[in-house]
C-alpha cells in the first residue's frame, strides 16, 4: 500500500509558515501582534520609554560636550521575544515543509518505508499550522475578549470556561473533521496525535516533586487525598454497575477525581481512551464546574463561612482549576485569603496525579483483560504502558532534584540572595517604610494593623500575626533594602494591603516581594514544551471526534460525574465545617 | 478513518504496537528533558 498522496498541500503550508515568519521578523504585521500580544505589548512600551528617556539624556549630555550622538541598542522587550520566537519556529517548520513539500510533488512514492514516514509529515505540518493558530491567535483573542467583558459581566468568561489552546484545539479539530473533514493527504500525520500526547504526559512528571507534597500539611494532604482517591474510588464502581466503558469511566473518574480537563487529558493514553470519551469527559467537568463556580460561593456567605474555609471548599470541590479560583474570587473579590488557599488546596489535589495515573493503569489493564482469571503480575508486565513508568521515572528524577532545585516547581521561587542590585530597595523608599513604621508604632497604628491581620486572618505558621511580627519584618527590609525570607516577605505582603498605608511605601513593599521572586527558566522551558506537544496533541486528538462518537457516549457519564461531584462537594462541605477551623 | 484503512498501525497511532508507540515517546521525552538540562541548565 503507498501512503504518501501526492498533494501540494505540505509545499503551500511550508510556503505559509515561511510567510509568517518574515512578517513577524520584518515587523510588517506589528500592529496585529500588538493586538494579540497585549500584556508583552504594554512591556515593550515601558521598555521603549526607559529607553527613549535614557537616550535623550545620553544624547544631551554628548552635544553638550560636543560628541557625536551615542550608538544605544534598545534592549528586547518581552514583545520582540514573542514575535522573535514566532518567526524562528515559522522559518525552521516552514523551511522543513517546504522542502519536504517538494519532494513529495516531485517523487513518485513506492511502497515502503520512505513512503510510509514521509505520508506522516503532510498531516503533522498542518496539525502544526492550526496549533500555531490556536496558540498565537485564538488563545490570546479570546483572552482578550474575556478580559474586556469581565467589566460588564462580572467574570471573565474566558478564563471560567476554559477557553485556553487545550480547549480550543480540541474544539478546532472536532470543527475541522465534523464540517471539513480530514483530507486524505493529511490522514496518516492525524495518527501522530497521540504519540506527542504520551510524550508531554511523561515529561509532565518533571513539573511535580514528592518533596513539594511533603511540605504541605499532613491534614490537608489527608483532606485531599480523601476526597480524590475517594471520588475516583466510586467514579470507577459506577463505571462498572452502569456499563460505561472501562475507558470512559478511566478518564471520567481522572477528570472527576484530581485537576478536571488536564487530568483527564493525561489519563487518556494510559486507559486508551477514545477521542469522543475525552471530548465527553472534559464537556462532564466544565458544565458541572460553571454551575459550582456560581452555587459555591452564595452557599459559602448563605453558611457564614471564613476566607480559609471557603478556599479549602472551593480547592477541594470544585473539579477545574480555573474554576476554583473563579469561585474564590466570586466569594472574596477584595481579599486574597481565599484565593490563597483555594490555590494550596487546588495544587495540592494535582501533586496527586502521579498515583493515580498508576492506579488507573492497573484497574484498566485488570479490567481490559479479565484479569481475575489470569495471573495479574504477567498481564500487567505485558499489557502495562510503559509510558507511564517514563512519567514515574520523570517523577522520581525531578524529587531527587534532576532538573531543577524542590522549591522551584511553582515555576516561579522565593530567593533573597539571587535579587540584583539594581532591584534592592532605594534610600527614599526605605525611607517611606521608616516613615510608616514609626506612624505604626503609635497606638492608633498598631491597632489599625492587629484590626487588618485579624480581618485577614493572616497567620504565621501556626499562630495568629502580631504587630510586633511586622515591626521586626519591616525594620529588616529598611536594613537589608529587601526579603530576606518567605515568611517576611508573606506577613509584609499583608502589610501592604492595608487601607490607608503611604502609596510610596505600599509600592516600596511590592517591589521588594516581585524582586525576591524568580522565573525558573528550566521549569518554563518544560512547561513551554508540554504546551506544544498537549496542543499538538489535542487538536489531532479532536479530528478524531466525529458526531456519532459523541452520542456513542450517551448520557450515563454525565450522571456518574453528577452524582460523584455532589457527592464531593457536599462530603468536603462537611469535613471543612467541621474541622478546617482547627487545623490550618 | 476505519482500522482497516490501514496497514501498518492503527487508527490512532503510526506504530505498529501501543508498547512500541510508548517506548519511542519515552525516548522522546528523555532527549526533550536531556536537551532542556543541557540548554537551559539547572
Amino acid at each position: 500500500m503507498v501512503y504518501t498522496k501526492k498533494s501540494p498541500a505540505l509545499f503551500i503550508i511550508g510556503l505559509v509558515m515561511l510567510l509568517w515568519g518574515w512578517l513577524n521578523a520584518s515587523g510588517n504585521i506589528d500592529g496585529v501582534q500588538q493586538y494579540f500580544q497585549k500584556s508583552a505589548y504594554s512591556d515593550h512600551m515601558k521598555v521603549k520609554e526607559k529607553f527613549d528617556a535614557e537616550f535623550r539624556v545620553a544624547s544631551e549630555m554628548a552635544a553638550a560636550e560636543s560628541k557625536p550622538a551615542p550608538d544605544m541598542k534598545m534592549p528586547h522587550s518581552a514583545f520582540d521575544k514573542a514575535k522573535a520566537f514566532q518567526a524562528k519556529m515559522c522559518y525552521i517548520f516552514g523551511g522543513v515543509a517546504t522542502l519536504l513539500g517538494l519532494l513529495i510533488m516531485v517523487w513518485t512514492p513506492k511502497e515502503g518505508n520512505l513512503d510510509y514516514y514521509l505520508s506522516i509529515f503532510p498531516g503533522m505540518a498542518y496539525i502544526l499550522l492550526i496549533a500555531f493558530l490556536v496558540r498565537w491567535g485564538l488563545d490570546p483573542m479570546f483572552g482578550n475578549w474575556g478580559k474586556a467583558a469581565q467589566p460588564t459581566l462580572g467574570w471573565n468568561f474566558a478564563s471560567i470556561f476554559n477557553l485556553n489552546y487545550v480547549v480550543l484545539g480540541i474544539v478546532i479539530g472536532i470543527v475541522i473533521v465534523n464540517v471539513f473533514k480530514i483530507p486524505d493527504w493529511a490522514a496518516n500525520g492525524v495518527r501522530t496525535a497521540r504519540f506527542f500526547l504520551k510524550t508531554g504526559v511523561i515529561l509532565l512528571g518533571a513539573l511535580y516533586s514528592a518533596t513539594e507534597l511533603a511540605q504541605l500539611g499532613a491534614i490537608s494532604v489527608l483532606l485531599i487525598g480523601f476526597f480524590v482517591l475517594g471520588s475516583i474510588g466510586i467514579v470507577l464502581y459506577m463505571g462498572r454497575r452502569m456499563n460505561t466503558g472501562n475507558s470512559m469511566t478511566a478518564v471520567l473518574a481522572s477528570g472527576v477525581g484530581v485537576c478536571g480537563v488536564s487530568a483527564a487529558v493525561a489519563a487518556s493514553p494510559v486507559v486508551n481512551a477514545k477521542a469522543g470519551e475525552i471530548a465527553y469527559t472534559i464537556g462532564t467537568i466544565l458544565v458541572w464546574g460553571v454551575g459550582c463556580m456560581f452555587l459555591f460561593p452564595t452557599i459559602g456567605h448563605m453558611l457564614n463561612m471564613g476566607p480559609v474555609q471557603f478556599g479549602a471548599w472551593a480547592g477541594t470541590g470544585i473539579l477545574n482549576s480555573a474554576q476554583v479560583a473563579g469561585a474564590a474570587l466570586a466569594f472574596d473579590p477584595h481579599g486574597i485569603e481565599t484565593l490563597k488557599v483555594a490555590e494550596i488546596f487546588n495544587i495540592t489535589r494535582v501533586l496527586f496525579l502521579p498515583i493515580v495515573v498508576l492506579w488507573l493503569a492497573a484497574w484498566y489493564v485488570k479490567h481490559e483483560v479479565g484479569a481475575e482469571k489470569v495471573d495479574l503480575g504477567k498481564v500487567l508486565f505485558a499489557k502495562f504502558p510503559v509510558f507511564v513508568l517514563g512519567f514515574i521515572l520523570m517523577f522520581a528524577l525531578s524529587t531527587m532534584g534532576a532538573f531543577t532545585p524542590s522549591g522551584h516547581y511553582q515555576g516561579k521561587y522565593f530567593s533573597g540572595e539571587q535579587i540584583k542590585e539594581d532591584k534592592l530597595l532605594k534610600g527614599k523608599e526605605t525611607k517611606a517604610i521608616e516613615a510608616e513604621l514609626a506612624r505604626l508604632k503609635e497606638p492608633a497604628g498598631a491597632k489599625a494593623l492587629q484590626d487588618h491581620f485579624t480581618d485577614k486572618a493572616i497567620v504565621i505558621g501556626q499562630r495568629k500575626a502580631t504587630p510586633d511580627d511586622a515591626y521586626k519584618d519591616l525594620a529588616d527590609l529598611i536594613a537589608n533594602k529587601r526579603m530576606n525570607t518567605r515568611e517576611q516577605d508573606k506577613l509584609l505582603q499583608a502589610v501592604a494591603k492595608m487601607k490607608g498605608l503611604d502609596v510610596l511605601a505600599q509600592s516600596a513593599i511590592e517591589k521588594a516581594d516581585k524582586a525576591a521572586w524568580h522565573s525558573s527558566k528550566t521549569i518554563g522551558a518544560f512547561r513551554d514544551w508540554l504546551a506544544w506537544l498537549f496542543s499538538f496533541g489535542l487538536i489531532g486528538l479532536g479530528m478524531q471526534i466525529t458526531m456519532a462518537a459523541l452520542k456513542q457516549a450517551g448520557g450515563t457519564p454525565l450522571i456518574i460525574g453528577g452524582v460523584v461531584g455532589t457527592a464531593k462537594a457536599v462530603g468536603s462541605l462537611i469535613v471543612v465545617l467541621l474541622f478546617v477551623k482547627e487545623f490550618i | 478513518m476505519s482500522e482497516q484503512k490501514f496497514e501498518r498501525g492503527t487508527s490512532l497511532s503510526i506504530f505498529v504496537s501501543d508498547r512500541r508507540e510508548d517506548l519511542g515517546s519515552l525516548v522522546f521525552a528523555l532527549l526533550i528533558a536531556l536537551g532542556i538540562v543541557l540548554v537551559v541548565g539547572k
